[in-house]
């Protein structure tokens, strides 16, 4: 903040001021697309500070404006891609790993489904849709037992294999539902299932080819 | 903000069009329901034609109330009214869909069934 009390008295400095303060938004404030104007705040969460000096500076030291131009072609030309804020935001690679992970284990709890005879099970890819999670298991069983045994086993194979704790019902129930945080699993009786229809609802998702169908299918 | 004798609206397609609360259920000696809360309530109007019916006393879960509902990180949330979703005895939700915006504090009240149906969560 000393560096902008001593912006207006010394023109000179301008350029490596301004670089300086670019720097500080674009790592700070996240997202900066393309050429940054002057006059105009790069986005709503700049500092106040950083926004009055940028919108003084024509006005008061206008001989300098044409090098500040200058300055903010360099600046494009160096930082003219997307720049990602290094704090909470999560890079693509990072996003897409977590995505992977969240896909093996909504396949691995399908295929432990199918093991306990589980019917027309179906996986979808629901992060588009919603953000509080990534992935829908959807299942048929056709009794009370059936459903506990399959929850049952989703909760083994979460806790041993990827060491997730499930929340959602612990009493079987005509729709169980299991909340694993990233993959929601739903388990009905067949009425139910129709009823709710929750693939009519979520139909705009993607559904995820599973391999033990095709299985299944060369056996019969 | 919700006591015995306040005036819900239904957010959901039950058949039911307006709940009173009649008990707050798991409050104690607590006053007033807010969201997330099950509350026992009477059907006061109803959809013709539906499986429920006028005078008929059921469960329900608040999903919107017009007292502020707070959270850690500043944001505070508030409805223009205050809305139920019909449930029963296991939890499941009556109607197939829910209506309106409700909210994520939900899910971790473990509502997600009412979550997974209800077109937006804030």
């Amino acid at each position: 903040m000393h560096a902008l009390t001593a912006l207006p008295s010394s023109p000179r400095l301008q350029p490596a001021l301004t670089l300086d303060l670019m720097r500080t938004t674009t790592t700070t404030t996240g997202w900066c697309w393309g050429r940054p104007a002057p006059c105009l705040p790069c986005n709503r969460r700049s500092p106040s500070s950083l926004h009055v000096a940028l919108c003084r500076r024509p006005s008061d030291h206008e001989v300098g404006a044409g090098d500040a131009d200058d300055v903010f072609d360099d600046l494009f030309k160096k930082y003219g891609k997307v720049v990602y804020k290094s704090g909470d935001q999560k890079r693509p690679t990072a996003e897409a790993d977590d995505d992977s992970e969240s896909l093996s284990f909504a396949v691995t709890l399908a295929k432990v489904a199918n093991e306990v005879k589980a019917a027309d099970i179906r996986v979808l890819f629901v992060k588009p849709l919603v953000y509080w999670t990534r992935f829908f298991i959807i299942v048929t069983a056709f009794s009370r037992p059936q459903i506990d045994a399959i929850g049952s086993k989703m909760r083994d194979t979460a806790e041993k294999q990827f060491n997730k704790i499930g929340s959602g019902d612990t009493k079987p129930n005509s729709w169980t539902l299991l909340d694993f945080g990233d993959v929601v699993v739903h388990i009905f009786l067949p009425q139910q299932r129709a009823y709710y229809n929750l693939e009519e609802f979520y139909g705009n998702a993607t559904s995820i080819e599973l391999p033990f169908d095709n299985q299944s299918l060369f056996r019969s | 903000m919700i006591q015995p004798q306040t005036l819900l609206n239904v957010a959901d397609n039950s058949g039911a069009r307006e709940l009173m609360c009649i008990r707050i259920i798991g409050a104690g000696n607590h006053r007033y329901a807010h969201i997330g809360d099950v509350i026992v309530a009477v059907i006061k109007e109803a959809v013709p034609n539906m499986p429920l019916e006028r005078s008929e006393i059921i469960r329900a879960v608040i999903v919107r109330t017009c007292k502020e509902l707070k959270r850690d990180n500043g944001m505070i949330i508030r409805y223009d009214d205050n809305a139920a979703v019909v449930i029963d005895q296991e939890g499941n939700p009556k109607g197939t869909r829910v209506f309106g915006a409700i909210t994520r504090e939900l899910r971790q009240l473990n509502f997600t069934k009412i979550v997974s149906l209800a077109p937006e969560v804030l």
